[in-house]
């Protein structure tokens, strides 16, 4: 790989200090996707700013501001932990389940969850640094757009770029209005709604996320919610282990007496981002909890979708699958 | 002394066993030599063309670089010289996408592999040929691949009252082994040692030699331990070759990896397979007609095939009959054996077909297949040696529980799930090469010991171990004295551990050599023996300390005279998820008619490898190309897609008892190959029985059972 500079510290202020300094620099954290990246050529930081000492690993209840009843995990936790975390199986088994269901039980000890949201996409044209990508060089043109689709977007792409984002953990933490806290090294921290964190790619895929260079994933806020017995994360796939989600959908459901008072419904491997299914959501509230219900759900969100060459069977997988997810959900889906 | 117990056919643990677990057995990049340099490969980013201008400046002024050799300053080579592929830098022509253009040599690996990307290659671009099916219908007939004609299958196919025409697919798939194609390379004066994986130890010394242009004694291979090779390390590629002149253009030791990307495009792959198949068959189920018509891809420079008809030929009695080939040059890497070569992916087409006709007919695919069992081998006439496809059908179906099958799909239905049972049969040929060995006694007091060697290798498959169980019999010692040397081409010269012809190959060598030796230390002996002596007694009664001999072994005279086969009948129960298309492998038996098993541990462990190839054939394995550039969009293992372990659920493995010694003296038949052959069959079938949906391209990923 092209030599590049490693530093460490222990505090946030001094980490994105030195992000700061150096436009090039990276975080390291797990590192279990930006050294692959690196070996591939395809990031070049000169200089990785190793943050995994700082102690921004804990899972803990949300004690004061808008998400207080809540539970805090640290940017810094590893997957497997969080995953396995008491307080998260028992508050929000989806999120165990949709951690479980991602990478391997080798890639989820090291990989942390801040680097688990800034992850990159996997499409193969990104990866292939002599292949056009307008995500890794901006003006080079998609490979993807009239290439191997398969796995790529059917919502909210754009001519410019059709990635998906690539995580599972994010489908349940969006699908759970999590909240994103952000440090940047002014010492300043903002708040960024889950949903609002990742981006569309418009005539801009260089930027998967809006975190802005020297600022630093530091916790996420899952506020407290009453989904717990009824959701389920479901990832339909080419194998049954280690491999991305052709779809995946998380969802959850609170229900006032025989009618559904509140649905979540998210879906992975469909966009850039993780996918917030509104229409579906909209469309159940105050309904009851039947299939034909589910279906028309399903099928209202999946109407929007534009899929492209060789990823047309999204578009009855991802119907099927919300509907499959919902009465999992509805049938108590628990944790793997 | 004790008389050890038989050996042979016990279940022992390999002999190496310690060594790969604790990591003390040496893989070619294990040997760490003294001022060791290191290499990485280049590759071209076009699939088509020539290369106008290569830019090293910068590359050499990186850090550690030591060289960078392309085809303006590689030593001339010879390109007929053996090495599959070429790639030997020779000229600017480029005939596929990540063909090796040059290499850096540098102080460490990362400073070699960022030299790399400070080359500017500039091209000129070539229409490139890449898209099969744009392709097909270029194909011709290839050399040395008539077609093999039988009766008139058109008339009779046309005749016919219950039949089927169908094409079956299969995807371009690789060999990953764990183990990237890697070399060591040390010059001494004119003489160069290459570490590398080679499946056939003499052919690397042989194609190493002969390329390099020095005579063949002054190679020598060192490959003791080989991290798997699916026959991707049968043939040798150029990285072999391409270490030597790296190590000589710095005069150091050089080391040369490939690394995983690396893979998809410098050391061949299994070619897309297009197979047409027309089935024939009378209302009380005897087949009239079989026709399989195979097109596919070679490379522009290279017409290898791979023999889709191999079991077409073999396995059912059938009056006409037609097996072709097809081929179109392209812009691919050349295609190479991958294990089970035609006859996995062959008999995927085949046995599918035959399950078509079953159900068409409304007739059980096991009473089906035993209507249509060949008396005689219908290619070529020749009595079976000894052929088990019934037993196997048979005692699988017991042990399977196939009666509890409904012959109409989607019967049988759990929650979200639909399951199937499904069976296919395979075949692959048992033969024995030519082989020699060396066995050395010594002795001390009552302490006999003995070392075997030969220049046969181990894929990790086991060799060592059946090679010192045969020995042990032989010589009438415990396993534990005797020492296995191989994986060296200064040793005697033996087959390769390919085409399932290394068990029988090896061993009847090994057994030949201590039979001889047994037969000299007798003649050596005053005394009369009522009971033969072995050995290790005669060692001791002759008060010799050391005694050794050789001896060179062939198949038997009238070997050729038999058509000699393993065959196995396999099940599987397949559980489909009805909303989301996911398939699981919930239970596979595989039976296995494979003569004399000399271990049933590793041949267990064998077959199911085999099988769980097999299974990813059928669902998850697919090297795709982009059709506008050449390129593997699946460019890792992340992309392509072997099984994991939550995808199986259990394999069993039986071997039918069998003793069949006109292939080979021990009645070894091989179990390499027929591991993964009908596998993929016997779960498409499965497949279909679950769900009704019959899939003709694989992998049956699942959007196809949407």
């Amino acid at each position: 790989m092209r030599p590049f500079k490693y530093s460490s510290t222990t505090n946030v202020k001094a980490a994105t200090h030195l992000l700061m300094a150096n436009p090039r620099a990276k975080f390291l954290a797990g590192g279990t996707n930006i050294l692959d990246l690196m070996k591939e050529d395809v990031e070049r930081p000169d200089e990785l700013v190793d943050i995994t000492r700082l102690a921004l690993a804990l899972v803990k209840p949300v004690t004061e501001g808008v998400n207080k009843g809540g539970i805090s995990i640290g940017g810094l936790g590893k997957n497997t932990e969080t995953a396995n975390h008491p307080l998260i199986r028992q508050n929000f088994p989806l999120i165990t389940q949709a951690i479980l269901a991602g990478a391997s039980a080798q890639i989820r000890n090291m990989a942390t969850n801040g680097g688990n949201l800034n992850q990159r996409t996997r499409c193969p044209y990104f990866y292939e640094v002599s292949m056009p990508c307008n995500k890794r060089e901006p003006g080079s043109g998609c490979g993807a757009l009239q290439g191997i689709n398969r796995m790529h977007a059917v919502f909210g792409w754009s001519e410019s770029c059709v990635a998906v984002h690539p995580s599972d953990m994010c489908v349940a933490l969006v699908a759970l209005d999590a909240v994103v806290k952000v440090q940047g090294s002014n010492g300043q921290t903002r708040s960024i709604p889950f949903a609002d964190y990742h981006r569309l790619p418009g005539d801009t895929p260089q930027k998967d996320n809006n975190l802005a260079h020297g600022e630093m994933v530091t916790s996420i806020e899952i506020p407290k919610n009453n989904f717990a017995n009824k959701s389920y994360y479901l990832k339909v796939r080419d194998r049954a282990s280690y491999a991305f989600a052709l779809v995946s959908v998380a969802a959850a459901i609170e229900m006032s007496g025989n009618q559904i008072k509140q649905a979540r419904v998210a879906m992975g491997g469909v966009a850039h981002k993780p996918w917030r299914a509104y229409e579906a959501e909209k469309f159940l509230a105050g309904k009851e909890a039947t299939e034909t219900n589910f279906r028309q759900a399903a099928e209202m969100e999946m109407k929007q979708a534009k899929p492209l060459e060789h990823n047309k069977y999204k578009i009855e997988l991802g119907t099927r699958a919300i509907v499959l997810a919902l009465t999992k959900a509805m049938n108590g889906g628990k944790a793997g | 002394m004790s008389e050890p117990n038989k050996s042979i056919g016990q279940a022992i643990n390999r002999v190496d066993g310690l060594l790969k677990v604790t990591g003390a057995a040496s893989y070619a990049t294990d040997y760490v030599l003294k001022n060791t340099a290191h290499a990485v490969i280049f590759k071209s980013t076009i699939a088509a063309g020539k290369i106008t201008d290569i830019e090293t400046t910068e590359a050499e002024k990186a850090p550690g670089v030591l060289a960078v050799i392309t085809h303006k300053n590689a030593p001339k080579l010879n390109e007929k010289g053996g090495i599959r592929g070429g790639a030997l830098l020779q000229s600017p022509t480029i005939e596929w996408y990540g063909q090796h253009i040059g290499l850096v040599v540098a102080e460490t690996f990362e400073q070699a592999r960022y030299a790399t990307r400070l080359i500017k290659v500039s091209y000129e671009k070539a229409e490139p040929k890449v898209d099969f099916t744009k392709h097909q219908k270029e194909a011709v007939l290839p050399k040395g691949n008539p077609d093999a004609v039988r009766g008139d299958v058109d008339t009779a196919f046309r005749n016919a009252e219950f039949k089927i025409e169908a094409i079956y697919e299969t995807p371009i798939e690789h060999h990953h082994p764990m183990e990237t194609h890697s070399t060591v390379a040390v010059w001494e004066g004119e003489k160069v040692t290459l570490y590398n994986g080679s499946q056939i130890v003499n052919g690397a010394q042989a194609a190493a030699a002969s390329t390099l242009g020095i005579e063949t004694e002054k190679v020598r291979i060192v490959t003791p331990f080989i991290g798997g090779g699916f026959g991707s390390k049968g043939g040798q590629w150029a990285n072999l070759v391409l270490t030597a002149i790296a190590a000589r253009a710095v005069n150091r030791p050089v080391k040369l990896a490939l690394t995983r990307q690396q893979m998809f495009n410098s050391v061949g792959l299994r070619q897309k397979n297009h197979q047409k198949i027309r089935l024939a068959a009378t209302k009380d189920g005897k087949l009239t007609a079989l026709a399989h018509e195979t097109s596919t891809h070679c490379a522009m420079s290279n017409e290898f095939v791979e023999p889709c008809g191999d079991c077409s030929k073999v396995m059912y009695e059938v009056p006409n009959s037609l097996i072709s080939y097809r081929v179109v040059p392209m812009n691919i890497i050349i295609p190479t054996y991958t294990r089970g070569p035609g006859k996995s992916t062959g008999s995927f087409a085949l046995e599918s077909a035959i399950d078509e006709l079953a159900y068409q007919l409304k007739m059980d695919p096991i009473q089906f297949r035993l209507k249509n069992e060949p008396a005689k081998d219908p290619s070529n006439g020749k009595p079976w040696s000894s052929r088990t496809t019934v037993q196997c059908l048979q005692e699988g179906a017991k042990a399977f529980g196939w009666e509890k099958r409904k012959i109409e799909p989607r019967q049988n239905q759990q929650g979200e799930y639909l399951i199937g049972y499904g069976v296919a049969c395979g075949t692959y040929p048992a033969r024995q090469q030519n082989s020699s060995a060396i066995v050395r006694l010594t002795r001390k007091g009552n302490d006999v010991k003995a070392t075997i060697e030969l220049a046969a290798s181990d894929l990790g498959t086991g060799t060592n171990t059946i090679i010192a169980q045969t020995a042990s019999d032989a010589l009438g010692l415990a396993v534990n004295k005797i020492t296995v040397k191989i994986g060296d081409s200064t040793l005697p010269p033996a087959a390769g551990s390919v085409g399932s012809v290394g068990a029988a190959s090896f061993c009847n060598a090994v057994n030949d050599a201590c039979e001889k030796i047994t037969n000299e230390l007798i003649s050596k002996s005053s005394k009369q023996f009522f009971v033969r002596p072995t050995a290790a007694h005669l060692m001791v009664s002759e008060n010799l300390t050391k005694f050794e001999t050789r001896a060179d072994a062939k198949a038997p005279a009238d070997a050729g005279s038999y058509s000699s086969h393993s065959f196995n009948a396999n099940f599987a129960e397949v559980w489909v998820n009805s909303q989301t298309g996911m398939v699981k492998v919930h239970r596979f038996l595989a039976v296995t008619g494979a003569g004399k098993i000399l271990n049933p541990k590793t041949a267990r462990s064998q077959i199911i490898g085999g099988n769980v190839w097999g299974i990813g054939m059928a669902l998850t394995e697919e090297s795709v190309l982009d059709p506008r550039w050449g390129n593997f969009v699946t460019r890792s293992l992340a992309d392509y897609h072997v099984p994991s372990n939550l995808d199986i659920g259990t394999i069993d493995t039986i071997f039918i008892d069998e003793k069949d010694t006109i292939p080979n003296k021990l009645g070894v038949k091989g179990i390499g190959e027929v591991g993964i052959v009908g596998v993929a069959g016997a779960v498409a079938n499965a497949i279909f029985n679950a769900t009704g949906k019959r899939v003709r391209d694989l992998p049956i990923t699942p959007d196809k059972l949407l």
